[in-house]
This record gives C-alpha cells, structure tokens and sequence, in this order.
C-alpha cells in the first residue's frame, strides 16, 4: 500500500469472509469453559423463570376460583424464589461474561500491540499514527461485547427459535408455515442490506479513522499551524473530515433502522395471515380455535428472538468492521525478524565488515552499491559526504533495520542476519537524529538505555556528556518530570539526555547520528573530552558536520555516488585535495 | 446538572427537533400499549367468544378489516419509530460534531503552556472517546428516560382509573428501588472517572509508543515496551471490570424488584379478586401490563450506570471547552497587513515556571538586518525567538515589533509575518508540495519549486513522485538535513518581512549550508533573518552576531568586532576553524 494521508481512506484488500470471525474466535476459545458455564447458566435461568407463568396459571385457574388465600400466599412466595434463583443466575452469567469480555480484549489488544512492536520503520513511516493509535485502543474496545455476550445470546436465541419451531408444528403444521412463510422475506431482506451494512460500517471506520489521525496530526504539529497562522483553514479542513464521518454514520444507521423496521412490518403481515388464513382459509372445524389462539402466541415468541438476532447482527456486522482493521494490522508482514536457526551474539571485540553490500529501500533504485569495507575493533569511523547520500543508511544497515538487497555485514565474523536481532541491537548503542524523551522523569529517560541502571550510573552518565550540570538546575534535578516530548528542554538539552541514555547501554558498537547537531560548540567541546575516554575500546560511527568532530575520528569515508568515494585519515584525505578537502575548504 | 445545561446549550438549533423526536418517542409508546388491542379484539371476538364460529360467519369484513388494521398499525408505528431514531441521530450527530469542531477550534488556540500540560493521548480520547458520550447521551440516555417515563406514566393512570389500592400496592416498591439506585449512583461514579483516567493513560502510552518506535528499536526495548504496555492494558481492563462488577452488585437487587411485581400483582391481586374488590378481568389487565412499569425499573438502574459515564466523559470535555488560553487569538482579523520587520526587545525577561530563562534582555533590531544568535545550550535562544511570534508571553518588559507592542497585535496578524521553522522539525502527513505551501495553501507549483530551490532541496526531485511524494508525520522516512530544507522551504515560502531560523541547518553539510546562506541573502523580498545556529560559518554574512548565556546578552557585534573581543565567539570560532594551535 502507497503511503497514506489524513484524508486517504485506507482501503481494505480482503473481501468480507467468516474468516474474520473465525480469527476472532481463537480468542474466544480460551475463555470456552467460561463461555460453556455461562451458556447453561443462561439455559437454567430461562427455564427457572418459565415457572412463573406456570404458577399464575395456577393462581388463576385453581387458588383464585377457590377463594384459596393460603395457597395464593404460598404460590406468590414460590414465584418469588424462582425470581430470586433466576435473577442470580443471570447475575452471575453476567459477571463471567464481563470478566471473559475483558480479557479477551485484553488479549487481542496485547497481541496487537506486540505485533506493532515488530513492525519495521517503514509501517510506521507510511501513516498518520492516529491511524494507528485508534486501531490499538478504540477499535478493540469495540469489539468486545459481540464476542462474548453477543456470541451466547446469538446461541440462545437459535436454541429459542428452534424450541418454538418444534412447538409450532406439533401444534399446527399449516399454520406454522404461515408463520414460517415470513422467513425468507425476511432472509432476502437481510441479504439485499448486508452487503450495503458492511460498505457503510467500513466507511464509518474509515471517516473515523481519518478524523482521529487529523486530530492527532494537528495536536501534534500544532505549534506549526500557530506558527503559520494557519487555524482557519485547519478548522476548515476539520470541519470537512468531521462531516465525512457524520455523513457515513447516518447512512449505516439508516440501513440498520431499516432492519427492524423490515422485521417488524414482516411480522405483522404475518401474524394477520395467521389470523386470516387460520379462521377464514383453513376454517373450523379443520383447525381448532385453541390450536389458532397458541400459535398467535407462539408467533411472538417466534419472531422475538429473529428481532434480536437481527439487532445482534447489526452490531456483528459493525464489529467485524472493526476486527478487520485489527487483524489487518496484526497480518503487516515482518520484514526483518529472526532466522529461523538463529542465534544469540556472542560478547564481540567489534570487528565489522562490511561484504559487497547493496541495498536499495524500493525495488531498482539502490541507494548503496556494492559497498565493502571493514572496520577494526575499536576504530572510530567518521562518516561524512551530503544529505541523502546514504550515510544513515549505512548504519542503519549494521543494526539491521532494513535487510540488504545483496552482500553481507559481519561483526566479529557473525553475519548479522544469523544472530538474534535483540542480541545485536544489545550490543549496539544508536544514538539518532530524533533526540526522543518520554514522558516520565529525566531518570526514567537515561534509565531507558539499561534498565537496572543505579542513579550513581545515570548521574555518571551524564556527567560524561556533560549534562549533569543542567539537570541539576532543573526543579527536581533528576526526578523532574518530564512533559511529553520533553518539551521544557532545549534542542541541545534533550540531544545530551538521549547521548547518556546511549551511553549508559555501555555499547561495544556506538552509532551516533548527528547526535551533537543542537549542542553549541563549548558543550561539544568538553562533550569531546569526555568522548574520547567513552570512545576507547569501542568501534564508533560517527555522522556529523563539524569538521571538529570529524578530525578526531580514526578513519573518515565520504558516502557519495552509492558508495564510498574516499577513506583515509583528516590528513590523507586533506593531502588528496578530492572531494573531503572541498568540505573542507567550504567550512573555512 | 451545570453538564446537562451546557449540552443543552450546544443543542441550539437542534431543540425543535429533539421535542419533535421526544414526542414522537412518546407517541411511539402509547402504540405500544394500544396496539395489543387490535389482536386482543381479534381474539375476544373471533376465538374465545362463546359465539366465535358465528362471528366468523357473520363478521369476516371485520375480521380482515381488524387483520388489515394490525398491519397499517405496525407500519404507521415501525414508520414514526424510524423517523425517531433518525431524528435522534440528526441531533445527535449534529450536536457531536458541533462540539467536535468547537473543541478543535479551542485546542488550536491554546498556547503553548496548555500542550506542555495535556498529553496528546489524553487529548485525542476526550475528541474521541469522551464525545461519544454526548452521542449517547442524546441518542440513547434521554431518550430511554423519556420513554420509560412516559410508559410508566400512561400505565400507572390507566391502573389508577381501574383500582387505586391495587396500584398503591404494586407501586409499593418502587422506594426501595430509589433506595437502591441512590447508592449505586454513589458507589459507580467515581469508578467511572477512574476509568476513563485509565483509558487515557492507555491512549498516552501507545501513542508514545507509536511515536517513539525508531528509538525502541535502537535500544532493542520491544520486550520492555511490551511489559510496560501490559501494565496500562491490564489496569485499564480491571477498572473496566470493577466498574461493570458495581452495576453487577446492584442489578440482582434491582432486577428482583421489577420482577417480584408480577408476584406482588399475584398475592394482592388475588386476594382482591377473592375480596371482590376487581374482577378476575381486570386482574388480567393488570398483569398484561406490568412489563411497563418493571421495564422503567429496570432502565433506572442501567440508566444511572450511563448517567454516571456520561458525567465522567463530560467534564473532561467542558474542561478543555472552557480552558482560557492566556494568549488568546481570535482569529478576527479580515487582513493581516504586511509589516516591516523592526524587532526590539525592551528590558525582556522571561520565566518558564519558576525558572527566569531570559533576564534583562536589550535588543534593536532593525528590519532587513540578519542577526545570528549563538550561546550554549539551554541560553535561552529558542526562547527569545518565541517570544517574537508571541508563542509565551514576557514576564517583564516588552517585545515590540514595527514599534508596537506584540501583546497588542493580533495573533494572527503577527504570526502571518513570521516565517518560523522549529529545531525539531514537525512535518504534516500530506505532500511535498502541500507541506511547502503549507503557510499558504494558494502558492502557485512554480513558487513551490522555486522555493525549494531556494532551499536547496534538490532532493526532492529526484524522488519518484516529486512534489506529489507523501511523507510521513514527523518526516520520518527523510533525513534530517532533507528535513530541515523541506522546513526551510515552507517558512521561506510565506515571504515573511520576518524569518526566524531555529537551528535549521545544524543537520546539512558545508556546501549545501553555503548554497542556503547565499540564497538567503538574496531573497526577493526584503526580510529581517533571526537565525539561530551552533556553527560559526553560519555566522560568516550575519550584520549582527548575539551571544547568549545564562539568559543574558553576552556579546553583540559584527564578526570582526566579536573576534577582536577575544570573548566567547572567538573561542567558538578557533575552536570550529581549527587555528595553529588547535591543529594537531
């Protein structure tokens, strides 16, 4: 799929199938002695409260004529402990469902959320989040009540209809068809909306989907439409996406009105033909008045259930809706997992190499070519050259976040596509160029790169990227809190947070990508200091633009032309006048 | 109640047809009671009557006239019924995206402290989770209070017309009922605030995920996030069972009530019939309709669950609704003329929180001047430049642009002068083309590509869509000097007489800086620059160079004027340019 906008539907490859359901159900399964209690417990309670008629029927016919008070007195306290029973036992149904319900969610949301985990960049790059955040949090919470209440009510409905079939015909087989003859009208109602329900339902998912990621795009870049000025129009364009979905909503509930409003109107016709054909067509003596009067009552007793396995198919068809985009998503193939046999990388030196690497992020438009080099353990590497020459690119490839087109990488003789990829990217501390901070203290931020980190280790960290000094300031030093992106931080200030967070990982391959663009020279400058103890004993690759930081480096490459033009140390390469002295010279 | 009021506000407009709707609901119901009638004169007449056969024989007219009349009576009803449901969507619906916009409009005016303090998760469920509240309020709540109430009613005259003491007795439970629902309304409440506390956490938590996935990844934390998610999924999930699980403590109590009714209706009703005092007839009637009054019995008790739910969604919502922005724009203003670009700080000091991040701040700057501001991290560089587009306001003194006070401009007037691009970039989900043009939606495609020229994004064309290629929300598939140069673009393509440059090309190399800087000394509008930036070759075509430190001014000069200060620029300067003893 094509990248994705705001306002771009997301369009759904397959076609509506049981499929979905029948995914759904796996989820079922594991609550199905829960689901199996409660469908007994619904079955007694029903019959427990068929007592209650029985007894009137009684009190009515025999106490009442008798002037019998006493046996009325017993018989309405006999009603009323069926009550009591029944009433429990539905209580407690209903309290197996919510907990099953709950947990069923509880699962698939976790499920889902674990899958997202997987998914590479590129899922996340090609839609709005908001896309994404409603899948995982509101579209599971819909779905809920139909996989556990609407299931058990769904099987006791048809149990209903099929004892009230049954009765019917033993009592009368012609007017039973009478009443029957309303069941195909009915189905063909069903099917004439259904294909119409599901475009609607999806629809309604779609607008949804679309206004929740407008609205999450803009709160998110809302200091840019300030900035621009530009609030208007963005109402505007709100405005529109909002009325998208008004307009989608209306049509599927007209077409699920239209549903009971069919059954209704069917079931009168139905019940007049009853009527009509039992006492005018078939006549007395040929069937009974009594036989006429239970099948009236039978009719009702007939169509109720069929009412509600409409209105439950109504929300069936509204959360299948829903789990489709859920399973879509847990459907997204992994691109870059595990090998089959793979296996934990061992404790390396941090030799890499890199073996005929080409790689290309679409089909035919490579962005490397044939690339070899090899790194000894230990080295810093400056990568250098100009935007979008593939220097990210290039590292990206040795943490094995996009898989190659052809060649190999190897750290310490392990091809990185053999190992674990939790077991390399261990090993390795990135540091990019989106300087991320959680919500949550500057602490819990640094304590992200090793999670059993002490705070002796954390305040070492960022001693050594000399960040201690303004954390100190801060309100509550270390355990301040955060705001959601870390926004009471500069740019530098959050750049030297996420460097201590990478620190503290103690990589033996450490990445940094433009990791020191926000940080003014002085800062850089004792960064340095403290850099050059960090950077012993460990191979280090090094984006950067300042010639400052790229003296120091052992080996510096320029990325051009696919590939790598030139390496060497600052002083080969000036004595070379190629393309690294023109950097150079530009700087001056 | 104040909640109620509030949406009754919002449903201006919209009152007539929700009365209309109500009535109708109320209509609907009485066809409920009246139209057993018809089967029941079917009955009387045609099957128990002692003289059914005859009747058969004599009055078949009547019969299909009564047969005919149960359907036009179902369609008439199932057609009303239909109209009323869509009325309470027309309305509900209506009013739903009336507040929906209302509140999208007043979360785009707040300022930036309001940002600082409410997550975007948390903000997204009250836009989406919240509101549907008041989707259900009006679709459903009310309305099933309507109607409860009015079967309710029509049943309880219609059962006092027939035997006071007899409905006195039935309705003899119905104060343990108020009993029981007080306390659960008491108990459900706050659980329903909790709750929806949690699942505003949980949108928070996998909206930062979802936002933070390039770093999780790179400390290969999956298994992490994963736990970490789990706790917000499971806390979410218990507090929604807990909540269900107060609403089940009451419904068996509540659900006995209604039902004992029919075994109350069979002792009293009884004895009454034994006593004389109503005839076994209306003994029937009696029991025929007692799913009135135990079915409004019933709905009190989900209704009040509802209730509780609503009244939790909804304070979040007149929350945001009602927060005043203490920068308030109202986006009233017909033109925004063009200014000139005079800039002048006056004795500015600016606090976040309790903290003083600018102190005493002097600054003239004239228009069409390019000033370079450089300091160390957290000088309060970002701050000063905030300050111009009036994004927080000053503490003491003043920021004046063309000699007026920024306080007294219209938001929207003097932020439409200022080309801005941030330090950490924010691109929209949209086109290269439509985020360039973003500050004016009208900018024809050649000035598009011209400015992107102007911004050295070359790159652009090299991918396979162009102009047309969409890029993800943060950018996220660029890199970081590409966007950065696509930023440049959109600031530059609005013509400002003012352009303010946060750190904008910390991420591109030398050349392709040098290409930028040259063409920014030759735009075709004249334009005061502010450009803040840690390289001192950016400094290189500045008029003014500013140094900032600990909030204060340090250093103002030309280039050579600073270096001959030997002061911090200079230092920056030998350190970045490597002189004789630098070079090793």
């Amino acid at each position: 799929m094509a990248r994705n906008k705001f306002d771009v539907d997301e369009t759904l490859e397959t076609p509506f199938d049981f499929s979905h359901f029948k995914r759904a159900m796996v989820y079922v399964k594991r609550y199905k002695w829960k689901m199996i209690l409660a469908l007994m417990l619904s079955a007694i309670s029903a019959v427990v409260a068929l007592i209650g008629p029985l007894l009137t029927k009684e009190a009515v016919d025999v106490a009442i004529p008798d002037g019998n008070i006493p046996y009325i007195v017993l018989l309405s306290i006999g009603f009323l402990l069926s009550i009591v029973v029944s009433v429990v036992l539905g209580n407690i149904r209903q309290r197996i469902m919510t907990k099953a319900g709950q947990m069923m969610i509880y699962d698939i949301r976790k499920d889902l959320f674990a899958h997202l985990q997987e998914l590479p960049f590129s899922y996340y790059d090609d839609r709005p989040q908001g896309k994404i955040l409603v899948r995982v949090v509101n579209y599971v919470n819909n779905v809920s009540d139909m996989l556990t209440n609407g299931i058990i009510n769904f099987i006791l409905e048809i149990f209903n209809i099929i004892f009230i079939t049954i009765f019917m015909f033993s009592v009368d087989a012609r007017l039973a068809l009478v009443i029957f003859a309303g069941v195909p009208v009915f189905i063909v109602v069903m099917i004439i909306l259904k294909n119409k329900q599901r475009r609607a339902w999806q629809n309604v998912s779609n607008k949804n989907s679309n206004q929740t990621a407008y609205l999450a795009e803009s709160i998110n870049c809302m200091r840019v439409t300030q900035s621009f000025a530009r609030e208007n129009e963005n109402l505007g364009i709100f405005r529109r996406l909002s009325t998208a979905y008004r307009k989608a909503w209306m049509k599927a509930v007209t077409v699920n009105n239209f549903v009971s409003f069919s059954v209704d109107n069917i079931r009168a016709v139905v019940d007049s033909a009853l009527y009509f054909v039992g006492l005018l067509v078939i006549g007395y003596p040929a069937v009974s008045l009594g036989s006429i009067l239970a099948m009236s009552n039978y009719s009702s007793r007939f169509w109720q259930p069929i009412i509600n396995i409409a209105s439950l198919y109504n929300n069936f068809v509204n959360a299948v809706a829903y789990l489709e985009r859920i399973f879509e998503t847990m459907d997204e193939p992994v691109n870059v997992k595990d090998a089959e046999d793979a296996y934990e990388m061992p404790d390396i030196k941090g030799e890499v190499e890199y073996r005929n690497v080409t790689f290309a992020y679409e089909e035919g438009k490579n962005i490397l070519e044939n690339v070899s080099f090899t790194v000894k353990p230990g080295e810093s590497i400056a990568l250098v050259g100009p935007t979008g020459a593939g220097k990210t690119t290039i590292v990206n490839l040795l943490s094995r976040f996009y898989d190659l087109s052809s060649g190999a990488v190897y750290i310490d003789g392990n091809d990185i596509s053999k190992v674990t990829l939790h077991s390399l990217r261990d090993k390795m501390g990135i540091m990019m160029q989106d300087s991320f901070i959680f919500s949550g203290t500057i602490e819990d931020n640094i304590r992200y790169g090793k999670l059993d980190a002490t705070e002796e280790e954390i305040r070492a960290a960022a001693k050594t990227v000399c960040a201690d000094e303004f954390i100190m300031g801060l309100e509550n030093g270390y355990k301040t809190e955060m705001y959601e992106g870390g926004s009471q931080l500069s740019g530098g200030q959050r750049q030297l947070v996420s460097f201590a967070r990478t620190l503290i990982s103690d990589p033996k391959i450490l990445i940094l990508d433009e990791a020191t663009s926000s940080i003014d020279a002085k800062t850089e400058k004792e960064l340095q200091k403290g850099l050059q103890e960090l950077l012993k004993g460990r191979t280090s690759f090094i984006i950067a633009h300042r010639l400052s930081t790229i003296k120091n480096c052992d080996k510096i490459m320029f990325i051009s032309n696919k590939g790598i033009t030139e390496a060497g140390t600052h002083d080969e390469l000036m004595a070379k006048k190629g393309d690294y002295y023109k950097l150079c010279m530009a700087q001056k | 109640m104040f909640q109620f009021k509030w949406m009754l506000g919002k449903m201006k407009g919209y009152r007539a047809v929700y009365a209309v709707a109500l009535c109708l609901s109320v209509v609907i119901q009485s066809f409920f009671l009246t139209g057993p009638m018809i089967v029941e004169q079917i009955i009387s007449i045609f099957i128990s009557s002692p003289d059914a056969l005859q009747n058969i024989e004599n009055q078949r007219d009547l019969l299909i006239l009564l047969c005919v009349a149960m359907i036009l009576f179902v369609f008439v009803r199932t057609c009303l019924q239909f109209l009323a449901k869509m009325l309470y969507e027309v309305v509900s619906q209506g009013v739903l995206q009336r507040v929906r916009n209302e509140l999208f409009e007043r979360i785009q005016n707040q300022d930036m402290h309001f940002f600082d303090t409410h997550t975007k998760g948390d903000l997204v469920t009250r836009l989406t989770g919240d509101l549907d509240m008041i989707r259900h309020s009006i679709a459903w709540i009310i309305m099933m209070v309507v109607e409860s109430c009015a079967l309710f009613l029509f049943t309880v005259i219609y059962f006092f017309t027939l035997d006071w003491l007899m409905t006195l007795c039935i309705l003899a439970l119905t104060p343990i009922l108020f009993v029981v629902t007080r306390m659960f309304s008491k108990r459900v409440g706050p659980k329903y605030v909790v709750l929806r506390e949690k699942l505003s956490r949980l949108n928070t938590k996998a909206q930062e995920n979802i936002a933070a996935n390039r770093v999780v990844k790179a400390f290969a934390r999956e298994e992490y996030e994963k736990e970490d998610f789990d706790k917000y999924n499971k806390d979410y999930c218990e507090h929604n069972q807990q909540a269900a699980m107060v609403w089940l403590t009451f419904q068996p109590y509540i659900e006995t009530l209604a039902q004992a009714l029919w075994a109350v209706q069979m002792l009293v009703g009884g004895i009454f019939v034994i006593n004389g005092r109503i005839t076994i007839a209306q003994y029937t009637v009696f029991s025929g309709l007692l799913w009135t009054i135990a079915n409004a019995m019933r709905n009190i008790g989900m209704l009040i669950n509802d209730l509780q739910r609503f009244f939790a969604s909804i304070s979040k919502i007149i929350e945001v609704y009602y927060s005043r922005p203490s920068i308030v724009n109202n986006h009233d203003s017909a033109e925004r003329p063009r200014l000139n670009g005079d800039i002048e700080f006056k004795n500015v000091s600016a606090k976040f929180g309790d903290t003083t991040v600018l102190h005493d701040i002097n600054l003239d700057i004239k228009h069409g001047e390019t000033i370079v501001i450089m300091g160390s991290t957290g000088s309060g560089k970002t701050t000063l430049m905030n300050l111009i587009a009036r994004f927080y306001d000053v503490s003491e003194g003043g920021v004046y642009v063309d000699g007026k006070n920024v306080k007294d401009y219209e938001p929207d007037v003097l932020r439409a002068n200022i080309g801005m691009t941030t330090q950490e970039v924010l691109l929209f989900s949209d086109t290269v083309d439509g985020n360039i043009a973003y500050g004016k939606s009208d900018l024809p495609f050649e000035d598009v590509k011209n400015f992107a020229h102007l911004a050295s994004a070359t790159f652009i064309e090299k991918m396979p869509e162009q102009y047309e290629t969409i890029i993800g929300e943060r950018g996220v598939g660029l890199s970081g000097g590409q966007k950065q140069r696509i930023a440049l673009a959109r600031a530059m393509a609005i013509r400002p007489p003012i352009l303010i440059l946060d750190d904008t090309t910390s991420a591109l190399d030398m050349e392709t800086e040098a290409e930028i800087q040259e063409n920014l000394n030759n735009l075709d509008f004249e334009c005061t620059k502010l450009i803040i930036a840690q390289r001192t070759s950016s400094a290189r075509y500045a008029d003014r160079i500013v140094i900032l430190e600990d909030g204060r001014i340090k250093e103002c000069g030309t280039h050579d004027e600073l270096m001959k200060r030997r002061g911090y620029y200079y230092e920056i300067y030998t350190l970045q340019n490597g002189t004789e003893e630098e070079a090793v």
